[in-house]
């Protein structure tokens, strides 16, 4: 049998990876149109993407609360759907995490897309390659990078939220109980050994992911690598 | 080397406008591509837009282009044919190599989607001179070796024309040379018909078989490479192009042992120029004489170091402000030649020259200028 902590962990993993694939999923053509995009509704759209970036997650976290309700369309479609309740579910804090993390991931890739701008494109399709050959075989590899960055940035952000969980999720082992509430919870109940605990994982795990995320973009290795060649 | 394709001319009718906030292209003509087709104008002629009109990079033209009875534009039929589906190779001023492949790798890119191979892969590779650049990055190519490696793959992608933008502008002399010879090695390899964009006339005139002339976004010329930019020579706004003769000559000695070639202009006459490389296999010599270059004489000038003297007859006399430009004609036999002189007004009057008065055109032999050597 699993220690609460140890379930704790086991869902904010959860919680981070699908937050992360999906966010790449959406956050790529997102990022794409919004690099290409020349009309001027682009600032709105580029302003709701960045809203997390500033809002207090609470205001996010009490409005998809309401959102998520039963009382409400969001919420009704998805019982209609699959006949579970949305709000304090995995799912909800799974959506409200993409939501929280979305500028994370869309804005370093749409500075990517835009600093490759339009000729390498061009040399591509001039050689018969069409839209999803060049995204797949001159975009993808040339902004690896920056995937790389939005994907990593996204999972840490998403491992450390706190209030738009505590909102949308509440704190149900194995559901919706991740790490930061965990924490919290010690705290609240003055274990500060095993709030430690988590604390200090929370920490280095961090730390050794945004290294890493440094490591592979730093203009060193890419010396090295070449030189490798 | 494959087999050439059949030899008939690719008919490209361009009947286009595109409008900027400053700028408007105008085009309506039809071109026959066979060799290398030139297109020439100076900035803003609107000469690279047009290749991008054709390449189908250019959104929002208006009016339709037609690739032998194909369309690749109708804007009444909202139809546009994609980049990619036109099988039209591009070669750009910027290389535009991609810079996650080495050589080997931006060659492949090419090939690899090219749909009914027939080129030999390292044929090309060999043509291009490229073999010992194969592995290396693209980072640590010259100017150069960048464009070589764009031409190659611009032709693994065996287009049926090939377009080329400025690809010589950023390059230094001795590598313009390398890649004029090499346009003309794969013209001569692979009949690929060619339409080549650039503001420099010396250029053209060296590997073009046709001009076509643009300016302020529309044709003001389209005539085979000597004669139009003999009409050029003639345009109204002052100093278009530098006045000259463009000329194909035999050669008759690549070296006479004095330092000096001899090409053959007609049954009596030969021009002299400096030496020719002494391992050239060609046949006859693209060159042209500035007009300011030439001079002219009333008496055969036989006590002179100017090595060219030409009897002629004085057909043309027009002035512009204070200079003179001169059309005379060589007229022996059946090669007749025409030359351009550019003198003052002064001159002129002092020698009261007329139309059909017989002189002597003087000039040295390093007035005989060629790209390619």
């Amino acid at each position: 049998m699993m220690t609460p902590d140890l379930l704790a962990l086991f869902t904010t993993l959860k919680m981070a990876a699908l937050t992360t694939i999906i966010l790449l999923v959406i956050g790529t053509p997102l990022a794409w149109y919004l690099a290409k995009m020349q009309s001027r509704f682009k600032v709105i759209i580029e302003a709701i993407v960045a809203l997390p970036l500033v809002l207090p997650p609470t205001v996010l976290g009490f409005y998809l609360l309401i959102a998520f309700s039963p009382q409400h369309l969001p919420g009704q479609l998805w019982q209609q759907a699959t006949g579970h309740q949305l709000a304090f579910s995995f799912s909800a804090i799974v959506i409200g995490s993409v939501l929280y993390s979305m500028p994370f991931v869309v804005q370093p890739l749409q500075k990517a897309f835009e600093q490759l701008g339009e000729p390498l494109l061009e040399a591509g399709a001039m050689l018969g390659a069409n839209a999803m050959d060049r995204f797949f075989n001159i975009v993808l590899p040339i902004t690896k990078a920056s995937f790389i960055t939005a994907a990593s940035l996204g999972f840490a952000h998403t491992v450390g939220e706190f209030g738009v969980i505590l909102m949308i999720g509440g704190n149900i082992p194995g559901e919706t109980r991740v790490l930061s509430i965990a924490l919290f919870d010690h705290v609240e109940a003055f274990d500060y050994a095993k709030a430690h605990v988590l604390a200090v994982s929370l920490l280095a795990g961090s730390m050794v992911l945004l290294a890493s995320i440094y490591l592979l973009n730093s203009p060193r290795r890419k010396t090295i690598e070449r030189i490798g060649k | 080397m494959t087999s050439p394709s059949l030899e008939l001319d690719l008919l490209l009718s361009i009947d286009i406008q595109l409008c900027f906030e400053k700028f408007n292209l105008t085009i309506q003509q039809d071109l026959s591509l066979r060799g290398i087709t030139g297109v020439f104008g100076h900035s803003g002629s609107g000469k690279s837009t047009l290749l991008r009109a054709i390449a189908g990079l250019e959104k929002g033209v208006d009016g339709t282009i037609v690739l032998n009875n194909a369309n690749l534009i109708d804007s009444k039929t909202c139809s546009f044919v994609k980049a990619e589906h036109r099988n039209i190779g591009l070669v750009f001023q910027d290389s535009r190599l991609f810079p996650h492949l080495n050589v080997l790798d931006n060659l492949k890119f090419a090939a690899k989607r090219c749909p009914n191979r027939r080129l030999n892969f390292n044929e090309i590779i060999k043509l291009t001179e490229l073999d010992s650049l194969l592995q290396k990055h693209v980072d640590e190519l010259s100017g150069g070796q960048k464009q070589r490696v764009a031409l190659a793959r611009a032709i693994l992608a065996e287009p049926k024309l090939l377009l080329l933008d400025e690809p010589l502008s950023a390059l230094d002399r001795q590598a313009k040379t390398s890649l004029l010879k090499l346009m003309l090695n794969i013209q001569n390899e692979l009949q690929l018909p060619m339409l080549y964009v650039s503001h420099s006339l010396d250029e053209l005139q060296q590997v073009c078989d046709k001009l076509l002339v643009l300016s302020q976004g529309k044709v003001i010329g389209y005539d085979g490479i000597h004669p139009m930019i003999h009409q050029l020579n003639h345009a109204q706004t002052y100093d278009f192009i530098h006045q000259q003769t463009s000329l194909s000559l035999p050669i008759k000695t690549l070296n006479n042992g004095h330092g000096l070639a001899t090409l053959t202009l007609n049954e009596h006459d030969e021009i002299y120029l400096p030496a020719l490389e002494e391992n050239s296999t060609d046949e006859t010599l693209r060159c042209f004489i500035l007009a300011s270059d030439i001079s002219i004489s009333l008496t055969e000038p036989i006590n002179s170091s100017i090595v060219n003297h030409l009897s002629a007859k004085i057909s043309t006399i027009s002035t512009m402000k204070n200079k003179v430009l001169i059309t005379a004609h060589c007229a022996k036999g059946n090669g007749e030649q025409e030359f351009f002189i550019n003198i003052s007004a002064f001159s002129q009057q002092k020698l009261a020259l007329m139309t059909k008065q017989r002189v002597y055109l003087q000039f040295k032999a390093s007035a005989v200028r060629t790209y390619l050597y």
